[in-house]
C-alpha cells in the first residue's frame, strides 16, 4: 500500500539516504534496522513529507505523495509517530488525543476514541492529567493513541522503544503488533533489533543510506550474525 | 467618578491603544511567531487613517476599516516573505520592517508631513466606539485561547514539527499570525491618531516595540489578561512616577528589570499561582488529602514517586 522507491535524501552536501526502496503492507510490520546515522529516520521523515527527497518516490495505493505537504500526507492516512515520545506536555491526555483527531471526520470521533481507550486503558484513566506527568511508557502509548486518532492506514514509527525500561519495551512493541493486526500498515525504525524482530514481519537493514538486507523477519534472525557484523562495521565506519 | 474619567481621559485612551498594540505582539508570540511587525503596522495604520481623514474627509469607521484592511494585507505579504525564518532571525526581520516604516514616514514629503508629521486629524470618533472596538478585540482574542483553536495554537507553538505530523498546517497558522498582528497593529495606530488628532515619526519609533513587549512580559505573555494588566500598568505608571521627578526613568527601568527576573510568567502568572494555592489550601482544610489523613492515623506511607495528586492540581501553563 505504501511504496518507497529509490529514495534519496540530502542535507546540504551530505546524502543521508541513497536509493532506499521498501514496501509497507496492511496488517504487517516492516522493521528498519541500522546504525546511528544510517538514514533510518531520514527515510521516515521523507515518507511523512517532512524532509522532501531529492530523488525517488513515495506512493500510497499508486498515488504519488512524494512532494505533498506534511499536513496533507496525514489527511491521506499516513501518520508519523516521531522519535522520543513527543507529546504536548502542558496539555492533558484528552487534549492530546483530540489534537490527534484534527484531520479525522467528526462523526467517527467518539468511536475512534473508544477504540483507542480500549487499546490503551491508561489513556482513559489519566484523561485529565497533564501529558508531561505520564511515565515514559505511558507517554509512548499516548503518542500511539494520538496517531491512531487520525484513523491512519499507515503508521511511521521512529524508535518507539527509545529510552524505555526493558520490561516496558516488550509491552510497547506488543502494542505495535496489536495495531498492525487491526489492519494498519506499520513502518518502524528500531535500534533494539532483538525486540523489534519479535514483532516484525519484514525487515529492511540500512547502512550508510543504502539497503543491505531485505527479507522476512525469520530469515533476518538466522542472518543475525551477518546483521550484527554489518551493524558493527557501519558503526565503526561512522566514527 | 466622572471627574476621574474627565481628568484621565488621555490615559484611558492610551490604555486602549496600548492594549491592542500589546496584543498585536502577543498573539503572534503565542503562536510561536517571534514577530514585532505589529509596531510597524501601528505606524501604517496611524498614517493611513490620518491621510484618509485629512485628504478624503472619510468617517472614523472608514478610516479604521481601511487602516486594518491595509495592515492585514501588508501583514500577509510580509508573512509570505519571511514566515520560514525562525526565532531571532524572524524578530530581526520584523524590527527591520518597523524601522523601514519609520524611514518612509520621515521621507514621505507632504503626504506624511516629514519629521513634523500630520496634524488636524479631526473626526466624530467617540470614546464609546473606542471601548466597543477594544472589547470586541479582547473577546475575539480570548476566544482564540480556548477550545479547539487554543489547543492548536498551543500545539503549533510548543512543537511545530509534531503539530505538522498531526495534520496541522503550520504555514496557515503562521500566516494567520502575521495577518492578525497586522490588523491589530493597524487598529491600535488608527484609533490612536483619531483620538490624538496628530501623528509624527517619533510616535511610531522603536519605543513602540519596547512598550508593547514590556506590557506583555510584565503582564503575562500567554493570556489576554496579561496584556490587559501590562497595558494598565505601563500606561499609568509613568504618570504616577512623574511625582518623583527626575528619578522616574530609573524607577521605571528597575520595576521592569525586577519583573523580568522574578516574574517569568508575568503578573498574570503570579495571580494564577496564588489562586491555585488558595483553592488547594481551602480544600485541604475542608477534607485533608489521604496522605495527611493516613499520617494522622499513624499509618505513614508517603509514596515519593506518586505525582498523581500533583498532576490534578497543576495548571497547564508552561
Amino acid at each position: 500500500m505504501l511504496e518507497i522507491k529509490d529514495l534519496h535524501v540530502r542535507y546540504g552536501k551530505i546524502e543521508a539516504v541513497r536509493g532506499v526502496s521498501l514496501d509497507v503492507t496492511p496488517g504487517k510490520v516492516t522493521l528498519v534496522l541500522g546504525a546511528n546515522g544510517a538514514g533510518k529516520s531520514s527515510t521516515l521523515k521523507a515518507a511523512a513529507g517532512l524532509e522532501p527527497p531529492v530523488r525517488g518516490s513515495v506512493r500510497l495505493d499508486g498515488d504519488d505523495i512524494t512532494r505533498l505537504a506534511p499536513h496533507k500526507v496525514v489527511r491521506r492516512g499516513v501518520v508519523l509517530v516521531p522519535e522520543g515520545r513527543r507529546v504536548f506536555s502542558p496539555l492533558t491526555v484528552a487534549e492530546n488525543l483530540r489534537l490527534g483527531g484534527y484531520t479525522a471526520p467528526k462523526q467517527a470521533y467518539d468511536e475512534t476514541l473508544a477504540r483507542v481507550h480500549e487499546m490503551f486503558p491508561i489513556l482513559a484513566d489519566r484523561a485529565n492529567g497533564a501529558a508531561g506527568l505520564l511515565s515514559g511508557g505511558e507517554q509512548q502509548m499516548l503518542a500511539f493513541g494520538r496517531a491512531l486518532m487520525s484513523q491512519p492506514r499507515v503508521m511511521l514509527m521512529d524508535e518507539p522503544s527509545m529510552g524505555l525500561a526493558p520490561v516496558v519495551v516488550d509491552s510497547i512493541l506488543a502494542k505495535v503488533r496489536e495495531m498492525a493486526d487491526s489492519g494498519i500498515g506499520i513502518l518502524m525504525v528500531e535500534q533494539n533489533a532483538d525486540a523489534g524482530l519479535d514483532v516484525a514481519d519484514h525487515v529492511v537493514a540500512i547502512a550508510r543510506g543504502e539497503v543491505v538486507f531485505s527479507g522476512v523477519a525469520g530469515d533476518a534472525r538466522s542472518h543475525a550474525s551477518v546483521l550484527r557484523a554489518f551493524l558493527g562495521e557501519a558503526a565503526l565506519a561512522g566514527q | 467618578m466622572m471627574d476621574f474619567y474627565d481628568s484621565n481621559l488621555v490615559l484611558i485612551q492610551a490604555t486602549c491603544t496600548g492594549l491592542i498594540l500589546a496584543l498585536s505582539i502577543q498573539v503572534p508570540l503565542r503562536m510561536g511567531v517571534f514577530s514585532f511587525a505589529g509596531a510597524g503596522s501601528y505606524g501604517i495604520g496611524a498614517y493611513l487613517a490620518a491621510i484618509l481623514v485629512i485628504e478624503q474627509e472619510v468617517s472614523a469607521f472608514v478610516a479604521i476599516g481601511a487602516a486594518m484592511l491595509a495592515t492585514a494585507v501588508i501583514g500577509l505579504l510580509l508573512g509570505l516573505l519571511i514566515f520560514k525564518l525562525n526565532g531571532l532571525y524572524l524578530a530581526m526581520a520584523t524590527v527591520a520592517f518597523d524601522l523601514i516604516i519609520g524611514v518612509i514616514t520621515i521621507n514621505g514629503g507632504e503626504t506624511t508631513g516629514g519629521s513634523t508629521g500630520l496634524y488636524g486629524v479631526i473626526t466624530d470618533f467617540t470614546m464609546g466606539q473606542m471601548f466597543a472596538l477594544t472589547v470586541i478585540v479582547l473577546a475575539l482574542v480570548a476566544l482564540s485561547e480556548v477550545g479547539r483553536t487554543g489547543r492548536r495554537v498551543d500545539a503549533v507553538r510548543d512543537d511545530p514539527e509534531l503539530a505538522l505530523s498531526m495534520g496541522i498546517s503550520l504555514r496557515r497558522y503562521r500566516l494567520t499570525a502575521f495577518v492578525v498582528s497586522g490588523a491589530l497593529g493597524g487598529l491600535a495606530g488608527a484609533m490612536n491618531v483619531l483620538v490624538r488628532s496628530a501623528i509624527g515619526p517619533l510616535d511610531i519609533g522603536f519605543g513602540l516595540i519596547v512598550l508593547g513587549l514590556t506590557m506583555i512580559i510584565v503582564g503575562g505573555s500567554r493570556s489576554w489578561k496579561g496584556a490587559v494588566i501590562g497595558a494598565i500598568i505601563f500606561t499609568w505608571l509613568p504618570d504616577i512616577l512623574t511625582a518623583i521627578g527626575e528619578w522616574q526613568e530609573l524607577v521605571y527601568g528597575i520595576i521592569v528589570a525586577l519583573a523580568a527576573v522574578f516574574l517569568p510568567r508575568g503578573i498574570y502568572g503570579v495571580l494564577v499561582d496564588l489562586n491555585k494555592w488558595l483553592r488547594r489550601r481551602r480544600r485541604e482544610r475542608r477534607d485533608p488529602p489521604p496522605a495527611v489523613a493516613a499520617e494522622q492515623a499513624g499509618d505513614i506511607d508517603p509514596k515519593p514517586g506518586d505525582v498523581r495528586e500533583f498532576a490534578l492540581n497543576e495548571e497547564t501553563v508552561p
